[in-house]
């Protein structure tokens, strides 16, 4: 019995999935503890969340700032710059999304905009080569204002239908900026305001007062110092009256409507705010690219920022930047095939090491994985030597171990196209499978898998491959930890 | 009476589709007193709430607050002008701290906006610390019940009864000047309802408010009310003491089900 | 006023028109019972045009097809269907069961997780080049014209095949056990289920149904238009589900009607508002916004009474 004379339920099996409604304190205070301070992640989590917050942010701040003495300008460029401005994108994300949740999906045109804006006031196209100190304020200006225009008539609308309008919105301002080149617009007549599917080139770079940031690293420390700043008015945002009020309607907007927090004000502040973000952000991204093309500005961006998101964890701010980092930096490490390999057959030892127990399982595993492998080949060999004909990529000893494991057909086309159907049905099927008959079939599912990434994907590395390993791992994250990786359980009444 | 009511309904309807749940309903609540409603499941006893607190917008009538009506506000601004509730289902903000959740229903009555918080004003943090003092003033009306270590827990965490203890320290802390409390005792064990019904004593004595309460528990409407009202299909059908009404005839008709044959 | 233009853009109209709503049925089903926007849904459809295609080269080909050209057209609707149905429940039972009980957002991540899977296997597996349907060969170049309205016979097929589907939508929901099923979750999925309704197979059935109607609009689009690629599903999905809420998100008349609406406006958008051809998706968004500013829940959706 509690302290307070209610008798104590009985918890049901299932009880992390349910809403919770009537679990006593205690109960709900141990499984508190124990979701969120589980294994090695939570002991970080853990220690991470004792530090005090301006250790807290010298722990990310510090590896930031020394990065570019390790590296070289390309590194920086690649790694460095496109990490920032991912994290920037995403923190202003997050204050729409993660604080007050609404579902913004038109949130990169925001960027273009700003993008775009600042190369209409500082390129050659228009002949206006406008200072930063004047232009960049326009330009945020510019874009929370349109966010206003778009977060108006979606005020009124529940979370989904916002979703579609944004979306809309988004694509509307694709379609606008490929054919801006070819309007004839009232007053004006016809005016070059985009430059169409080509893009606007040559945007000056960043001049504050005349003084010009044209490297890489001088872009990159400017980034970070706005990263810095935007991390503090954050954190104290979220600490404010404004960021209880957000969380609050995130919870339950009715009831914090009827708790004096005028909840359509407080939504539109929001998206505006995200939107003032991004603009920002666009225009800084559009000096460093020196161009701003309708390509950069579309739905693929738009998913590889809320990958950053939710890796990080809705609402948690550091969360995000950690985020960043790995969504920057992943893809374009597994764009050389000689760097994929190691990542992919190390993820998935990682992931069997994780979550397979006991460990004589695993060795049995994994042992039936490399029989399995060396059966098939040899088989293969004496029956269709086609299947064996080819080689595997690259010419290290992993590749040449591969050679007499894996098979490579000749030709692999079809061959492997069908084994990717196969290979996607039978990772559906698999769960719904008895417990003896699905461990069997892991190995053999398994052999699958490194078939197809030796034959097919690894061949697309820098196309599809990418952008499909995006989309399984979104929908394999959602299913393991929804609240994101770095975020904390969340319960909701439904 | 010569001085103006705190709430005043005037010919209050409203119907969804084609049934009429609140028709023709008057009503009055003074200055510190204590009004149940009471009725069968159904007679509009929650819509009436949702009415007055500008959940839905009455079909016909006034709702006037101190005189002035406040039919067409949105719900905000109906809180800010005085009128707080809690809610039968409970909802409170569950994934956030106890104390969160009394300071986030201040909102209305604090001003520091999004610039000055974002560099932390002297302003803003003095707003900030004032926050905390009435957060922590409400919490310790209720006795040891939402204080210490309770004020950083999350709500989920707590009990049915110290919930419902927490969402009408979250309406307190509107600083409303009528609070509207739809069902408080709910699902709680005899003990609890005793010390639900001193707690309705206590917030008019000590904390000065005006509450209009629904209730199905005729022990505590019995023990907290100056004035009963009691609703059948959204109309009026008594009005009075306790006594009066619980032994008014049409309401043990509405009660026992005797008023649907007749009228049939 | 040019009748003859004015004809054409009626017909093409309604033949997109027919296209948006069985895909916007799609939408509205799921969206009625799981509140879910179902954001994988256009590319089912597009995953549906290529099924068709396979079919098509499986029955020997568009030019000399194994059996008669008539019996191809009808062995591509029906793989194209079944496939896409058995995709829908995978993906349902993949992507979204395990996430009921999680935050809102969790699923509409989910989903777009499944889209961008789909959209790029797509381009893994088919390649990024257009496939052809080749219709002319298949069936030859025929058309029906009364006076100035001229109809192509895949126009024709797809008017009356997308009329002929919903009546049959129609009928099944409101005759059939699940259809009743189906409507009494779609109301409340607690109770339905404590009155013995097996709510998971309810769904899986919606979901079948719904990426079914999807893929046959796939095959559709491909006997129309001749040309299928991998990022049709995008663009026909976001007017799919505008379709869906401007007749109103849930009704299922609706997203009939709406399809037609949103079909037609782009289509006379087309032919008579300036620069129509660029822009005519930006009208088409334009409408979206007009009427949910006018009527929020669509013209066939029914006002939502919130629960305090």
């Amino acid at each position: 019995m509690a302290e307070d004379g209610t008798p104590d339920l009985p918890a049901p099996p299932d009880a992390a999935n349910r809403p919770r409604i009537g679990v006593d304190e205690w109960v709900a205070q141990v499984e508190g503890r124990r979701a969120r301070y589980r294994g090695l992640r939570g002991a970080l989590l853990e220690r991470f969340e004792r530090l005090p917050l301006a250790a807290r942010f010298a722990l990310f701040l510090v590896p930031a700032a020394v990065f570019p003495l390790l590296t070289n300008q390309g590194n920086v460029f690649r790694y460095g710059l496109f990490t920032l401005v991912y994290a920037l994108l995403a923190l202003g994300l997050n204050v729409v999304v993660g604080f007050a949740g609404l579902l913004d999906l038109g949130y990169i045109a925001f960027f273009g905009v700003g993008a775009y804006m600042y190369g209409i006031l500082a390129s050659p196209q228009f002949n206006n080569h406008w200072q930063a100190e004047f232009a960049i304020p326009v330009v945020v200006l510019v874009t929370a204002l349109i966010g206003l225009l778009v977060g108006l008539p979606s005020r009124r609308l529940v979370g989904d239908y916002l979703a579609i309008m944004t979306l809309f919105f988004g694509q509307a301002f694709v379609v606008f900026v490929n054919n801006a080149n070819r309007i004839n617009f009232p007053f004006f007549g016809h005016v070059d305001l985009t430059g169409g599917a080509n893009g606007l080139p040559n945007i000056d770079p960043l001049n504050f007062f005349g003084y010009k940031l044209q490297t890489t690293n001088e872009q990159y420390y400017l980034l970070l110092i706005l990263i810095a700043f935007v991390l503090v008015f954050l954190y104290l945002i979220n600490q404010s009256r404004t960021g209880r009020a957000w969380r609050a309607l995130r919870e339950d907007p009715l009831a914090a409507e009827l708790m004096s927090i005028p909840v359509n004000r407080l939504k539109l502040l929001a998206f505006v705010f995200g939107a003032a973000v991004a603009g920002l952000t666009g225009a800084i991204y559009g000096t460093i690219a020196t161009a701003a093309l309708p390509g950069d500005y579309d739905i693929g961006l738009l998913i590889t920022i809320y990958a950053v998101m939710i890796l990080g964890g809705f609402g948690s701010i550091m969360g995000i930047v950690l985020g960043a980092v790995i969504v920057s930096s992943v893809p374009e490490l597994l764009r050389s095939p000689g760097n994929a390999r190691p990542i992919f057959y190390g993820a998935i030892l990682l992931t069997l090491i994780v979550k397979v127990r006991p460990w004589r399982r695993l060795a049995a595993i994994l042992a039936g994985l490399v029989g399995f492998g060396f059966a098939v080949h040899a088989i293969a060999h004496a029956a269709y030597p086609r299947l064996v004909a080819g080689s595997a990529q690259g010419s290290d000893r992993f590749a040449h171990a591969l050679n007499h494991w894996m098979l490579y057909p000749n030709n692999p086309g079809k061959i492997a196209d069908v084994a990717y159907v196969v290979l996607v049905a039978g990772i559906v099927i698999l769960p719904q499978l008895r417990p003896l008959l699905r461990t069997v079939l892991l190995v053999p599912l398994f052999y699958l898998v490194m078939f197809v990434w030796e034959n097919l994907l690894l061949e697309q590395i820098s196309g599809a491959t990418r952008l499909i390993l995006l989309g399984a791992l979104l929908v394999a994250l959602m299913n393991a930890r929804p609240q994101g990786l770095f975020g904390k359980a969340y319960v909701e009444i439904v | 009476m010569p001085e103006t009511p705190l709430l005043e309904l005037r010919g209050l309807g409203k119907a969804f589709g084609g049934l009429q749940v609140i028709d023709g309903l008057d009503l009055t609540v003074n200055e510190h007193e204590v009004v149940s409603v009471i009725g069968p499941n159904g007679a509009g006893k929650t819509t009436l709430f949702n009415l007055i607190t500008g959940i839905y917008r009455p079909d016909e009538g006034e709702i006037r607050l101190d005189g002035a009506n406040v039919v067409g506000l949105p719900a905000h601004a109906i809180t800010n002008l005085g009128i707080a509730r809690t809610f039968q289902t409970l909802r409170l903000f569950l994934n956030m701290t106890v104390k969160e959740n009394v300071m986030a229903s201040q909102y209305g009555r604090t001003h520091v906006g999004v610039l000055r918080s974002m560099v932390r004003t002297p302003a803003a943090r003095r707003e900030e610390r004032e926050i905390q003092r009435r957060a922590e003033e409400k919490l310790a009306f209720f006795g040891e019940r939402l204080m210490g270590y309770r004020w950083d827990q999350p709500a989920f965490s707590l009990s049915y009864a110290n919930r419902r203890r927490l969402e009408i320290a979250r309406a307190m802390a509107t600083e409303p000047r009528l609070l509207l409390l739809d069902e408080p005792a709910a699902g709680m064990n005899p003990h609890e309802t005793h010390e639900i019904t001193e707690l309705i004593g206590r917030l008019r004595e000590d904390g000065g408010h005006t509450i209009l309460v629904i209730e199905h528990d005729m022990h505590v409407v019995e023990g907290i009310s100056d004035r009963v009202v009691a609703l059948d299909h959204g109309v009026k059908i008594a009005e009075g003491s306790f006594e009066s009404v619980a032994t008014h005839e049409r309401v043990i008709e509405a009660y026992l089900g005797l008023g649907a044959k007749e009228a049939g | 006023m040019d009748w003859s233009l004015f004809f054409d853009l009626t017909v093409s109209g309604l033949t997109l028109g027919s296209l948006y709503a069985l895909i916007a049925l799609g939408y509205s089903m799921v969206y009625g019972i799981l509140k879910l926007l179902n954001f994988a849904h256009g590319d089912v459809y597009m995953i549906g045009a290529f099924i068709g295609w396979f079919a098509l080269h499986g029955l020997g080909g568009p030019l000399k097809p194994d059996v008669g050209a008539w019996f191809a057209v009808l062995g591509m609707f029906l793989f194209a269907m079944l496939g896409c149905g058995v995709l829908g429940v995978a993906i349902e039972r993949f992507a979204y069961r395990p996430l009921r009980n999680a935050p809102r957002i969790a699923p509409l991540i989910s989903a777009l997780g499944v889209s961008i899977f789909l959209q790029n296997s797509a381009l893994l597996i088919f390649g990024a080049a257009f496939r052809d349907y080749n219709t002319f060969s298949l069936i030859g170049g025929k058309t029906y014209n009364y006076g100035n309205l001229y109809l192509s016979v895949p126009q024709l097929m797809t008017i009356l095949g997308a009329l002929g589907l919903m009546l049959a939508l129609t009928l099944f929901v409101s005759r059939s056990r699940v259809g009743k099923a189906m409507r009494s979750v779609a109301i409340d999925r607690e109770a339905a289920s404590m009155m013995g309704i097996d709510v998971d197979r309810v769904i899986s059935v919606t979901f079948f149904i719904g990426s079914a109607l999807a893929g046959a609009a796939g095959v559709m689009f491909g006997l129309v238009f001749g040309q299928i690629y991998q990022f049709m599903g995008f663009i026909a999905g976001l007017k799919g589900f505008t379709a869906a809420v401007i007749g109103g998100i849930g009704s299922i008349p609706g997203a009939m009607i709406g399809g037609l609406v949103v079909g037609l406006a782009e289509s006379y958008a087309t032919g008579y508002l300036p620069q129509g051809s660029t822009f005519q998706n930006l009208y088409v968004f334009a409408l979206l916004i007009l009427v949910i500013l006018l009527r929020p829940s669509g013209l066939f959706g029914r006002a939502v009474i919130q629960k305090a």
